[in-house]
């Protein structure tokens, strides 16, 4: 049974052992390894591994879980997932409320245009009081270690949006001409737009991991991305439901946005949502969870 | 043979036991629960287990100089262990006086 000579584990169970959370593998991956050389790694083993790594990510061990790095990871990946949906959020009011497309006799458009306002509002007041203590404890974090990328990367958060809107108040006030911004110029506003809230909250979360800041303000802001992610969440699926009383009962509506679209913009939500709504579940979860001994 | 239950046994009752006696590594775990109790535990069920009853401190890692740690059972593993071993004690024997007793299909 016992072997004289070790052998490596095979590429298989190397590869199930990548499965593993980064803080299991880091604790248990030698061991395993080792025990792996001297008892073989057959498919048995192999299968083993890799059923057992799901546990391992969904409960993870007590003493594994750095509750700290999962509300900064959380808070990172809502963030960049949140101003996405925003951004979304955003278009989604510029070519139904803001162009007057209503569902006469179908009260369910309007409500669900009441749902995503005041669901909307709430989120971006909710990642606001959350993200900007955290953001001040960063900027003093990092001027205090004389972080200058990362000072850099903070204060994308607030010049790109700045510079976005000066963009496009300058190019409106320019143009002037209502028949020149027509859709093309609203398509390349958005993409442009997209590009904007993705370096505007991909820089903070850029600087949260290599600053790991630590305290209340980390807590208090995983806390603010659950409750950000789920209202925005909520606007995201008003807004969905809305768009497809649109294209059912608003006739100027379905003629001028193709229904494939609607379904497009729905997959989209759906998937941003799940993303966001996990993380921030998880993220959520560790701010309660209790210290590991 | 086809009919062992031993597919269904507690894998952390027998690392448990497994360690009452002295500390030992993964394979070490692994031979002697194959050995003594005829349990074929894989790399994957061990370390999970290994990795839970760590975590509520009912064993516990021992330094060592190579990649094969070994771990031993705490008195609280100890307390749990003998708690567990009793209950089972007790279904084991009611089995047994039942079984003796002819219960079951052929004695209804």
């Amino acid at each position: 049974m016992s072997r004289t000579v070790p052998a490596e584990p095979g590429p298989l169970a190397s590869l199930a052992l990548m499965l593993y959370p980064p803080a299991w593998r880091e604790r248990y991956g030698d061991e395993v390894r080792a025990l792996l050389e001297e008892a073989g790694s057959g498919p048995a083993t192999v299968a083993s591994l890799a059923v057992r790594a799901v546990p391992a990510w969904v409960n993870p061990p007590r003493h594994l879980h750095d509750r700290e790095s999962r509300m900064r990871a959380s808070v990172g990946t809502v963030l960049v997932a949140w101003s996405v949906l925003t951004g979304v959020g955003a278009v989604f009011v510029q070519l139904t409320q803001l162009q007057g497309f209503r569902a006469p006799g179908h009260p369910l458009v309007q409500w669900c245009y009441l749902v995503f306002d005041a669901a909307l509002a709430a989120s971006v007041l909710t990642a606001a009081a959350g993200g900007v203590p955290l953001w001040l404890q960063m900027i003093r974090l990092a001027r205090q270690q004389r972080r200058r990328r990362e000072l850099a990367w903070l204060w994308t958060a607030v010049l790109v949006p700045a510079g976005y809107l000066a963009l496009a108040l300058i190019a409106l006030t320019v143009v002037h001409d209502p028949e020149a911004s027509g859709s093309w110029w609203f398509a390349g506003f958005a993409i442009l737009g997209f590009g904007a809230a993705g370096l505007a909250s991909a820089g903070p979360a850029v600087a949260l991991k290599r600053l790991a800041p630590g305290g209340p303000a980390v807590a208090v802001a995983a806390a603010a991305a659950g409750l950000a992610a789920a209202t925005v969440a909520l606007a995201g699926l008003a807004s969905a439901i809305a768009a497809a009383g649109l294209c059912l009962w608003t006739t100027s509506f379905a003629g001028y946005h193709h229904a494939d679209l609607a379904w497009v913009y729905l997959l989209i939500v759906a998937a941003i949502a799940a993303t966001a709504t996990i993380s921030a579940g998880r993220g959520v979860r560790a701010t309660f969870a209790i210290p590991a001994r | 043979m086809a009919n062992r239950l031993d597919r269904w046994a507690d894998p952390p009752l027998l690392v448990l036991a497994s360690l009452a006696d002295e500390p030992k590594h993964g394979y070490a775990i692994i031979r002697d629960v194959s050995e003594t109790m005829g349990v074929r535990l894989t790399a994957g069920t061990l370390y999970a287990v290994i990795a839970r009853l760590e975590a509520v401190g009912l064993i516990e890692p021992l330094a060592s100089a190579d990649r094969r740690r070994p771990y031993q059972i705490t008195a609280a593993g100890r307390a749990a262990l003998a708690e567990q071993s009793a209950r089972m004690g007790q279904v084991a024997s009611l089995a047994q006086a039942r079984l003796g007793d002819g219960y079951g299909w052929a004695g209804a």
